[in-house]
């Protein structure tokens, strides 16, 4: 942490200055490293920052945007960042399994966000319908979520092709994959773009008793345990954020964009709205945003267990960790 | 100075023939838009939000100029250094060797953790790309040079600084010089693929934000710019290098 510090202080310092605004003695300095590029799948921070609401809690903070050539668990393992969205529950397991020292203290998108999508007028009705089909999925855990839905449906490894999904949604475009897997918000966006939404059938993981959470707000075990308020106050901030966002969406899109312009404004307003249903619903809706619905996290350790994705079982109790989140009134925590 | 204007007037023409090309391609072959879109669409994208283009311009070309400035400055001192000292070359050289063989995109992600997302992160990944083959270009050059010349300056009573300066150095740069010209393309690339760890800005940033979000238009916009930038300063090295070693670049 200090060596970075002093290595960005050498380096940045000099170059971009920095305008410490009045009472910033009081500012803890803090970092976010976002799962991925700027979109609106992350509206309700940039939404808090903007408005100034982590100022009010106290953080200085800088959102960084991820990207496909990094892990959000390391980052913030090693301290080059405070605060993570990583990926998921899956990511935090397999963060927990190498011993990372990180801990889960939110959980932003309580479904699964991910869903497997055919033709409406292909040869794919049913699960049973895969076999022999040609499907493409992230093997980063989507993987094994299909395997799972598939397996209730009698099939097994054998019974179809499944190949690794590139970054575009195209080759299912031009039919040359059957089964394509796309997050609700972004990809099924781009699929809905160039096929139409009455020419797709869509396969959900929930309606199947799958249920994954995903996209997981993490901290280091030390700023745990040697700085509790600044994770509530980071959750309190981001919470009103994100109420702001859910509603007034319009709004949410517009911090977005002031920070990432070229984003196309139809895709990112359709994100808003699918990742806000996502936000607010399982153990949310009563519990509140960023509730970390435990008997869902431990279905889907023990999922994941099955299919020895992950080896060793973990102690869940030690790696989620919803006393930040409970430190804040439920009042204040409703969508 | 005419024929220099001319020349300028040929390359313009040229360009807005292959642009012209371009555009009647798209709309008289039907090409579908996700594979080649129109050069006007593209242009009216940046025309959009040209802030972000600007913006993403002079970011990425700070961090280029000084990752390049830094990797010429050090490899020419390396290669110096190597050149007094064999010893320090058989000692080093295959240290800076194995340290190239790291993938740029490994590199990336710890010069991001040690740096964070500084825009000297992106300057030290340039400037990883370009020190090397600077060194070992200066060494070749000075290498290169006839030891009896240097002798017979010696014999002048020129002091080694002076033969350095008079006849080594000098004898190097086109040598030195086919290396800044590798590293000039070397280190918009490294600024490039250090932008892909997490960044605000950029044209790095750009090419990803495009190249997910599966926007075409956007992602051809953000390669006209850099190939733009690209050119601009291959342009610009070769430029000096033709006026500072005016007795003969290889071209």
């Amino acid at each position: 942490m200090n060596r970075r510090h002093l290595l960005a202080a050498t380096g940045a310092a000099a170059v971009t200055p920095f305008i410490r605004p009045a009472g910033a003695q009081t500012l803890t300095r803090a970092t976010l490293r976002l799962k991925w590029l700027t979109q609106a799948q992350f509206a309700g921070f940039y939404v808090a920052q903007q408005k100034g609401y982590y100022r009010e809690a106290g953080i200085d903070l800088t959102i960084n945007p991820g990207g496909p050539n990094l892990l959000t668990e390391n980052l913030v393992a090693s301290g080059a960042d405070t605060f993570g969205l990583s990926g998921g529950t899956d990511s935090v397991f397999a963060a927990r399994e190498r011993n990372l020292p990180i801990i889960c203290a939110g959980v932003m998108h309580q479904q699964t966000p991910f869903v497997f999508v055919t033709r409406a007028d292909g040869p794919i009705r049913t699960l049973a319908d895969f076999r022999g089909k040609t499907i493409t999925t992230w093997f980063t855990g989507a993987n094994f979520v299909l395997l799972g839905m598939l397996a209730q449906a009698g099939l097994s490894r054998g019974d179809f092709t499944m190949q690794p999904q590139q970054v575009s949604v195209q080759p299912f475009v031009d039919r040359q994959v059957d089964v394509v897997t796309a997050t609700r918000y972004n990809e099924f966006f781009t699929l809905m773009q160039r096929v139409g939404r009455d020419n797709l059938r869509t396969f959900v993981p929930d309606d199947h008793g799958i249920t994954f959470p995903r996209d997981t707000v993490i901290v280091s075990e030390q700023t745990a345990r040697d700085r509790p308020q600044t994770v509530t106050a980071f959750l309190r901030a981001t919470i009103r954020g994100w109420r702001d966002a859910l509603r007034d969406g319009k709004a949410g899109v517009d911090a977005v964009m002031s920070v990432a312009p070229t984003l196309n404004r139809p895709h990112q307003e359709f994100m808003m709205e699918e990742a806000g249903k996502l936000m607010v619903a399982g153990g949310a809706a009563q519990n509140g945003l960023f509730w970390i619905d435990r008997p869902v996290v431990q279905a889907a350790h023990d999922f994941f267990l099955r299919h020895e994705v992950i080896k060793t079982r973990l102690d869940l109790a030690a790696a989620y960790n919803s006393s930040f989140l409970e430190a804040i009134p439920l009042a204040d925590r409703m969508a | 100075m005419n024929a220099a204007a001319m020349a300028a007037l040929r390359l313009m023409g040229g360009v807005i023939l292959a642009g012209l090309a371009w555009e009647a391609a798209v709309v008289g072959f039907g090409i579908r838009p996700h594979l080649l879109p129109r050069l006007s669409d593209i242009f009216a994208a940046i025309a959009l939000t040209p802030g972000a283009y600007w913006a993403g311009l002079q970011r990425t070309a700070a961090e280029t100029l000084i990752g390049f400035a830094a990797g010429t400055a050090v490899g020419i001192a390396n290669g110096l250094l190597f050149f007094r000292a064999p010893v320090l070359r058989d000692m080093l050289l295959p240290v800076f060797v194995v340290s190239q063989t790291i993938p740029v995109i490994a590199f990336g992600a710890l010069v991001v953790m040690w740096f964070g997302n500084t825009l000297m992160a992106k300057a030290v990944i340039a400037f990883y790309l370009t020190f090397f083959p600077v060194t070992v270009n200066t060494l070749l050059g000075l290498n290169s040079v006839d030891p009896r010349q240097a002798a017979l300056l010696r014999s002048f009573g020129a002091t080694p600084t002076q033969i350095l300066f008079r006849l080594q150095l000098p004898m190097a740069l086109p040598q030195i010089f086919v290396a800044l010209r590798l590293g000039a393309s070397l280190s918009l690339v490294g600024a490039i693929v250090g932008e892909w760890f997490g960044d605000n800005t950029g044209i790095g940033v750009l090419l990803l934000q495009a190249m997910y979000n599966e926007s075409v238009v956007a992602l051809w916009a953000a390669i006209l710019c850099a190939a733009l930038l690209g050119t601009g300063f291959y342009a610009l090295v070769a430029w000096a290098e033709r006026r500072i070693v005016f007795w003969g670049a290889e071209q």
